[in-house]
Order: structure tokens, then C-alpha cells, then sequence
């Protein structure tokens, strides 16, 4: 049934390219960013005010993690 | 930490408070492209309401599934799912409103607020919460764009046509600011069709609200500070 | 001869005629979000116009070649912007391991372009054309982009400094802008005929 052979090579196809972006992904993640440019510090991050960027979506979740950590630990000591 | 908003503010504030459009000027590619007709608008609206409902809804399903490292990709994919659902479903359902919407549900995919919404919301919420904070987004976007397209086909057209892109509404032209048809009058004013009217009408829309919250401002002030004053009044009078 | 002229001619048209900001609207948020400094601007614009070409290049023939001979036209979204993101990702880790200066200059705006509508709609909107057609979609769109962000960076430079009504301050201000340098951009429409070229 040529339906059915579709269907699988669309499926293939879908799955190939999640695997493809998540590897690249990860792989951009994982390396660190050059000397002088880190996350948030770069000279043209301060004047940028672009709602939808990611970098700041990610600071913004990683300090609440952290603050509600430290929290966490202040209440157990 | 402060207290976790109760479900009823999760569904309000995204309509009102924190409407994406007027006050965090999210979504801002189609709500000036679509909003040449207010019907498209609000078919607009409705799609992305399925759209961020239905994410928003998936991901917090997932969100202990899906590792940190790589949440973006998963949300892409999830929200590209339902983009492609809701592609297929308009295009065969209404026609007429997947053309006039062009490759705008297309672009539904990088729209700033489903992906904001999954990130900031539904990846740390429960599964009603992020039901609720969907639904409260989706119809808080409909109605600005709604309105916008209101301002803009009134002004521009002259006229408000109903039933031309959901066709199964009988087809009616208000005429409001012109005549009825068949007489040359017109107070319509075409700029407002055109990309140029767009973005002055969101302008003017973000002005007028930023100086309703100005205002507010500065009443509240003004009470705290007639509050203090009589506070003070009163600590003196029981001093003497 | 006549091929490189009506290729040219499109391109032009793409860029000032057919806007993709000011007449398309693809791209509103980080034109509103990024324009107050003209360097940061035009590296965004720079970071635009590399991956939008770079996806124009790859995801003309995907579609061509794959998704409609196996009769799966249906999936262009999806497989759009995970080319497009991986791309981007692609793109960012080479720059990352090999140039500091480009890194500094475009590598800190890419992780933007993934939700950039204008490289998924140059793209979407590539698969109704012919591969010329759609490389001289791609260039003009992006040179318009650069154009426009670049101007408007200037523009609310000057703004800064302008005694406004305190409502207007910030986004309503860049919208009103926005809407006269549409209008200005609408007095161009008409010079370049595209039809007579046999390009529509």
C-alpha cells in the first residue's frame, strides 16, 4: 500500500529532524560562550528588549531557581 | 515566596491585566496583519486560542517528562503539532478563512506568546492552571485584536461586513460610516487599511492605555498620601 | 541579460516596495524590541539576513524535491522551523567555537532569529515560487529588514532625547513611527512594475 509507505517516510522524516534539532541544540548549549561575551553581559545585551528572547526567559527561570534554593535552605537551617 | 494566584486570577489577568497584546505587546505580527477585517480577526483569535490552549495543555502534561536541557525543542514541537492540526482543520472547514489569514497561521508557530506561555507557564504549572492561563490568553489576545479590527475596518471601509469569511452567518454590510449602498457618501478614510493605518491604530490603542495606567498611578498616590497626611492628623490630635 | 535585470528588479522590489515590516509585518517584535542602538540594529539585521538566506537555501529545495513528490505538502510548517532552528543552532556553535568577533557582532542575536517571523515567512511563502524567485525573495526581504531596522534605530536615537507626552514613551511611540515610515515607504510603491518583467 503506497498510503502506508508515506506515512512511515513522513513520520521518519519528522523524527530525523526533532533528533537533528535536539542534537544541535544541545550541542550549542553545552558549549561556552567566548571570553567577555557570557549569558546577559554582552555589550549589546543591555540595550535589547526583545520580549520573546530566550536568553532572558532562561536568567530569568534559572534566578528564581536559585532564590527559591537558597530559600528553601534558610528555612531548613 | 508569595502565595500562588487562585485559579479565577489565572483566567482574569491575561484578559485584562496582563492582556498579551495591549500590555505586553506580545504577538504583534498579526495583530496588524490580520486586523484589516474584523472577522478574520476574530478567526485569527480563535485559532490561536486552540493553539495556546492546546500546548499550554501538553506541556504540563509533560513538563516532569521533558528534561531541562532541552525544553525548547520539545515546545517547538509540540506547538508546530497543533499549528499543522489547526492548518489542516481551517483549511478544510473554512476556506475562506485560512485564505484571508494567508500564511499568517502559518507563523502561529514562532508567535511569541504560545512559546512565552509554554516557557514561563505551563512548563512549572498544573494541568488546570496552564488549561485555564491558555484559555485566559487566547481570549484575552482575541478581544484586542477584535478590537483593533474594529477601529480599522469601521474607519478604513466605512462599512463592517459579516458572514464573508465564516460563511455559514448570512452575509451583512453595516454601513456605519457611509451610506447605504447605492449613495456616494463616505467618511471612511483608507489610510486605515493600509499597513500604516495599522500601526498607528496599535500605537494610539498602547498610548490611550498607558495614559489610562498613568492616571491610576496617580490617584493611588494621591490617596496614600491623603491617607497618610490624615493618619498623621489623627496620631497628633491623640498625642494632645 | 534580461534574467539578471528582472532578478535585480525583484530584489529592489522585495526590499523598499514590499517591506517586510512596514508592508508585510513579518518581524514586528524585534524591530519594536531591539531599535534604539544603530550597532545592535544592524547585527540584528546582519544575523537575519544570514539565516534567512541560509534557510531560503535549504528549505526550497526540502520542499521541491521531498515533501511534494511524497505528496506531503501538509508538513511544511513543521519542517520549516525545525530546519530553520536547527540551523540556527548550527550556525550558532561554529560561531561560537571559531570567531569571537563574529560571535560579539552576530552569534549573541541568533538564538532570537529561531522565532523571528520573517525567516519563517520568507520561506513560507517561498514554497509558491520558482528557486530564482525565491533567492531574490529572500535577499530582498532580508536587505529590507537590515534597511528598515537600521533607520529606525536611528530615529529612536533622536527620539530619546524628545520632550513627549509621558503615554507616548516608549512602544507607542516606535508604533507611530512605524505607521509615517510606512506611509513614507507607500510613496515608492509603483515604480518597479514586476509584471512587465514577467516576474508575477
Amino acid at each position: 500500500m503506497p498510503q502506508t509507505g508515506y506515512i512511515i517516510i513522513a513520520i521518519a522524516i519528522i523524527v530525523a529532524l526533532v533528533i537533528l534539532f535536539t542534537v544541535s541544540f544541545v550541542v550549542y548549549i553545552k558549549t561556552p560562550a567566548p571570553k567577555g561575551c557570557e549569558r546577559g553581559k554582552g555589550p549589546n545585551c543591555e540595550n535589547c528588549e526583545v520580549a520573546s528572547c530566550r536568553f532572558y526567559a532562561d536568567a530569568e527561570r534559572r534566578a528564581a531557581k536559585k532564590l527559591e534554593e537558597e530559600s528553601s535552605k534558610k528555612g531548613n537551617e | 515566596m508569595d502565595q500562588k494566584p487562585s485559579k479565577a486570577r489565572i483566567f482574569l489577568d491575561p484578559l485584562f491585566k496582563a492582556n498579551p497584546l495591549f500590555v505586553m505587546v506580545l504577538g504583534t505580527c498579526p495583530a496588524l496583519a490580520v486586523t484589516t477585517s474584523f472577522e478574520s480577526a476574530i478567526g485569527m483569535g480563535l485559532l490561536f486560542t486552540f493553539v495556546v490552549f492546546c500546548s499550554n495543555l501538553i506541556i504540563s502534561l509533560l513538563r516532569k517528562v521533558i528534561p531541562d536541557e532541552v525544553r525548547t525543542p520539545c515546545y517547538i514541537v509540540v506547538i508546530a503539532t497543533f499549528v499543522t492540526v489547526v492548518k489542516i482543520l481551517s483549511s478544510t472547514f473554512l476556506p475562506e478563512l485560512y485564505n484571508s489569514l494567508g500564511v499568517f497561521v502559518s507563523l502561529l508557530v514562532v508567535n511569541c506568546i504560545v512559546l512565552g506561555r509554554a516557557e514561563a507557564f505551563a512548563s512549572q504549572n498544573t494541568v488546570v492552571d496552564s488549561m485555564l492561563d491558555g484559555l485566559g490568553n487566547g481570549i484575552g489576545y482575541t478581544w484586542a485584536i477584535a478590537a483593533i479590527a474594529l477601529v480599522r475596518e469601521v474607519v478604513g471601509a466605512g462599512t463592517l461586513t459579516l458572514g464573508k469569511v465564516f460563511t455559514f452567518i448570512p452575509k451583512v454590510t453595516l454601513p456605519i460610516l457611509s451610506g447605504y449602498s447605492g449613495s456616494d457618501f463616505s467618511m471612511a478614510i483608507p489610510l486605515f487599511k493600509s499597513s500604516a493605518g495599522g500601526f498607528l491604530v496599535l500605537g494610539f490603542a498602547l498610548a490611550i492605555i498607558a495614559a489610562v495606567n498613568n492616571y491610576k498611578d496617580k490617584k493611588a498616590k494621591e490617596k496614600a498620601r491623603a491617607a497618610k497626611a490624615a493618619a498623621a492628623a489623627a496620631a497628633k490630635g491623640g498625642n494632645q | 541579460m534580461s534574467y539578471v535585470v528582472s532578478f535585480i528588479l525583484a530584489i529592489v522590489s522585495y526590499m523598499v516596495i514590499d517591506n517586510v515590516i512596514l508592508s508585510r509585518y513579518f518581524g514586528i517584535c524585534s524591530f519594536i524590541g531591539v531599535g534604539n542602538k544603530v550597532k545592535s540594529a544592524v547585527g540584528m539585521g546582519l544575523a537575519v539576513t544570514f539565516v534567512t538566506m541560509m534557510a531560503a537555501l535549504v528549505c526550497w529545495p526540502i520542499y521541491t524535491f521531498i515533501l511534494v513528490p511524497a505528496n506531503m505538502g501538509y508538513m511544511d510548517t513543521i519542517v520549516f522551523i525545525l530546519v530553520i532552528a536547527s540551523l540556527v543552532q548550527m550556525v550558532g556553535f561554529f560561531i561560537k567555537k571559531k570567531s569571537i568577533s563574529l560571535y560579539k557582532t552576530l552569534g549573541i542575536y541568533l538564538p532570537l532569529i529561531t522565532t523571528n517571523c520573517a525567516v519563517l515567512g520568507v520561506v513560507q511563502n517561498n514554497t509558491a515560487y520558482d528557486f530564482g524567485r525565491s533567492m531574490a525573495n529572500a535577499l530582498g526581504t532580508s536587505l529590507g529588514f537590515v534597511l528598515v531596522i537600521f533607520l529606525f534605530a536611528c530615529i529612536r536615537v533622536r527620539l530619546e532625547g524628545a520632550n513627549l507626552p509621558k503615554a507616548f514613551k516608549g512602544v507607542p511611540i516606535a508604533l507611530i513611527v512605524a505607521g509615517i515610515m510606512a506611509i513614507v515607504f507607500m510613496g515608492l510603491g509603483g515604480i518597479i512594475d514586476l509584471g512587465s518583467w514577467g516576474l508575477i
